[in-house]
């Protein structure tokens, strides 16, 4: 046998030995069960869940979990362009508005009895309620988040304020002293912020209208009440604020973590981004104030859940997935979800969270979250409900700017609104 | 005999040419018509019938006759509102574009360093939009920008650019320009390198100044390339909505809708509304608005224009 014999020999057994393990690996592959969870949350805000899918894979040889990021502004339409490609992701983590059309349209799994009994044991029911469409749970609570009225104490120290206000005069006089313009008479500093997004224009409406003891619908969906006085007489107090120069179209709630606002009304899960922002003087500048609704203030909530897509071919492992997530893995600790949450500053619905999670959730910026639970009202489920704020959101607009009047502007809305909801009611 | 070998040369005739001649092209063609059809006609026929449709995308189909064209076209005020600001844009970065394009491919043409300012000009081409969209945002920040801060310091209070329902389109309307500059400039630059330089030195014999060079020569023969790059532009104009979604990224279609063209707003209605058939019918709405402008375009530019293509 000279060299090149041998040579070649071992030529032929590396081969062999790599189509052996490239076939091996393609099977294992093969093999696997890839779950996909798609959340709107980035890398960073879903690093304790991702730390966690490890241990899951550890534990349940042969399955692979893997996340699926997509922008909040852009779930709905990645749901639908991979749903109609065939790559849609087993499970969803879905707003609680986009729910009445998804699950219309059969989109979703309805969750086995084993998942329904362990949410009606461990969720609160009021969060239960809001993944609940004609009496049937659809999926797991996760993020619960309500409306605040957030001030910078800083900025109405140096006005001269020591506390938030109570009512929206009391805002708007506040608001009045803070705001600062430069030699141009451009804002620097803003009394009141709102914006950019729908939400964060429709939302503290809303609580405005909540805390006047008017709800957005009728009850049957037959139409809206934004024709009513107390819708009207919200929409000109908050106009009033752009009418006096208080606020206007060139600052948002986002300028609120650099000082350039004294007041917004946000929901909790900013605080992560806050704390960034202050380092230290955190504490000392983010103060959380009830909505500016008078005595009987209401506030508005809304959730996200965990959803799984009636045409996975995963269902039992997304669904077991779903629940080892939101439960906690070491006794009398968060459950990994409950960590993406409090590390958030979000709220939860899932009772053994909030009892491991008590000491994270009674700090001063949580607790007045969590203590206004009770005076939150759900955000409305219903049809074309992302498309009903956006139209929502343009009249408020044009009511802020003067371009119509806020009665004009709720007409308008409340005409446009009242068309989409005869389609489905 | 002779009539059956007649027939069976005939025949053979016919069959050498039925396969040398009749399938050849379209075998060869083939590749291309099939891409043509799976890629344009049967996209086009399933719109048409999309369009009579009301469909959200997660369901099948449901047929609702010309609803989504009377929806759009007599109770949905966004509709005009959008197609306003379409033409508003088009108009607007065709007829300051263009000019501003000409003006410096002739600057250009009749420099040294030609191939360096081409260049200089031609960087935004290879630019991504959505940078170009989120640095000109910050140029234009009310309170913090370049050009505000600029005019600040001669005593001018620069708008509210972006956030102002009154200048926002105007705003992207510069960008826009600034955006398709090099293109336009290096096709009136090559225009203007096709014309002979005698007729330039007829023009000087004869007394023209400068102006009436450009005015009498350049202009006329240049009515190729003017009509080439004012349909193309205008085309563009009319579909055009990336640059707008990332310059009011914060607010998608601008305060107040000022900004919102029929392009956007048909993403927004297909794809945030889930209203795929109203989105279809407004996109054939769209075009027959196009169509018809180009061929007023066509009309216009019928002398010296269209017949050089």
């Amino acid at each position: 046998m000279n060299c090149r014999s041998v040579t070649r020999g071992r030529g032929f057994r590396a081969s062999g030995v790599i189509t052996v393990l490239i076939v091996g690996l393609s099977l294992a592959v093969a093999s696997a069960q890839t779950i996909t969870f798609a959340t709107h949350y980035n890398d960073e805000q879903i690093a304790p869940a991702l730390q966690c899918v490890k241990q899951y894979e550890a534990e349940n040889p042969g399955v692979k979990v893997v996340h699926q990021q997509i922008t909040y502004g852009d779930y709905l339409q990645t749901i639908l362009t991979s749903r109609i490609g065939g790559q849609a992701p087993d499970i969803y983590h879905l707003y609680q508005v986009w729910a009445p059309q998804i699950v219309s349209n059969d989109v979703l799994a309805i969750p086995p009895a084993d998942v329904l009994d362990w949410l009606n044991d461990t969720y609160l029911d009021m969060t239960l309620q809001a993944a609940t469409i004609d009496g049937q749970i659809w999926g797991v609570p996760t993020e619960v988040s309500n409306y605040m009225l957030l001030y910078n104490k800083k900025l109405l120290a140096a006005a001269g304020y020591d506390s938030p206000p109570t009512t929206w005069e009391e805002l708007t006089e506040i608001a009045a002293a803070i705001t600062q313009r430069d030699s141009q008479g451009n804002i620097t500093v803003a009394g009141y912020a709102w914006g950019p997004t729908v939400a964060n224009v429709v939302h503290p409406f809303l609580t405005l209208l909540y805390s006047a003891g008017v709800e957005m619908f009728k009850p049957d969906f037959s139409g809206t009440n934004l024709t009513a006085p107390e819708a009207v007489d919200a929409l000109e107090k908050q106009s009033e604020l752009y009418a006096r120069g208080i606020t206007d179209a060139t600052v948002g709630t986002n300028d609120f973590s650099s000082n350039g606002v004294g007041m917004i009304t946000h929901a909790s899960w900013t605080k992560a981004g806050y704390e960034d922002a202050y380092g230290d003087q955190f504490a000392d500048t983010i103060g959380v104030g009830p909505i500016p609704g008078g005595d009987d203030w209401r506030s508005l909530q809304y959730i996200f859940f965990y959803a799984v897509d009636a045409n996975s071919p995963n269902k039992d492992q997304a669904w077991h997935f779903i629940r080892w997530l939101n439960s906690p893995q070491v006794a009398g600790s968060p459950s990994c979800m409950g960590n993406v949450l409090f590390t958030l500053g979000a709220l939860t619905g899932n009772k053994a969270d909030l009892e491991a999670g008590k000491e994270l959730l009674d700090d001063a910026f949580t607790a007045p979250f969590v203590a206004a639970l009770e005076r939150s009202v759900p955000e409305p489920i219903v049809m074309q409900s992302s498309e009903i704020e956006g139209i929502l959101q343009r009249w408020i607009l044009r009511a802020w700017n003067g371009e119509v009047s806020a009665a004009d502007a709720l007409n308008g809305a409340d005409r446009e609104i009242t068309a989409i909801l005869r389609e489905f009611y | 005999m002779t009539t059956l070998r007649q027939s069976r040369a005939q025949h053979g005739g016919r069959r050498r040419r039925w396969q040398q001649r009749d399938w050849a092209p379209y075998v060869f063609l083939a590749p291309l018509l099939l891409f043509f059809v799976v890629f344009f006609v049967a996209p086009i026929v399933v719109s048409v019938y999309l369009s009579l449709t009301n469909w959200n995308g997660l369901s099948a189909p449901k047929w609702i006759g010309l609803a989504n064209y009377e929806y759009l076209l007599t109770i949905d005020p966004r509709f005009w509102k959008t197609m306003a600001n379409t033409f508003f844009f088009a108009f607007g970065s065709v007829g300051l574009g263009i000019p501003v394009a000409l003006i410096v491919a002739y600057i250009i043409t009749n420099t040294r360093a030609k191939a360096f300012w081409r260049s200089i000009y031609w960087l935004p081409m290879i630019t991504n939009v959505v940078a170009i969209g989120f640095i000109w945002w910050l140029i234009m920040h009310p309170t913090f920008g370049v050009i505000n801060r600029t005019l600040a310091l001669i005593g001018i209070k620069g708008p509210a650019w972006l956030q102002n329902p009154n200048t926002a389109m105007i705003a992207v309307i510069i960008v826009a320009v600034w955006a398709g500059l090099g293109q336009n400039m290096l096709l009136f630059s090559a225009g203007l390198e096709g014309i002979p330089a005698t007729y330039y030195e007829a023009a000087l014999i004869d007394g023209a100044s400068p102006l009436q060079s450009f005015l009498r020569v350049t202009l006329p023969l240049l009515r190729p390339t003017l009509f080439f790059v004012t349909v193309t532009s205008f085309i563009a104009g009319m579909g055009s909505f990336t640059l707008i979604l990332t310059m009011t990224a914060q607010d998608p279609g601008g305060p107040m809708n000022s900004t919102n063209v029929t392009s956007l707003y048909m993403y927004q209605m297909a794809f945030q509304d889930l209203r795929m058939g109203r989105a279809a019918a407004a996109a054939f709405l769209l075009f027959i608005g196009v169509f018809v402008l180009t061929l007023i375009q066509l009309w216009v530019f019928r002398d010296g224009g269209v017949e050089s293509y």
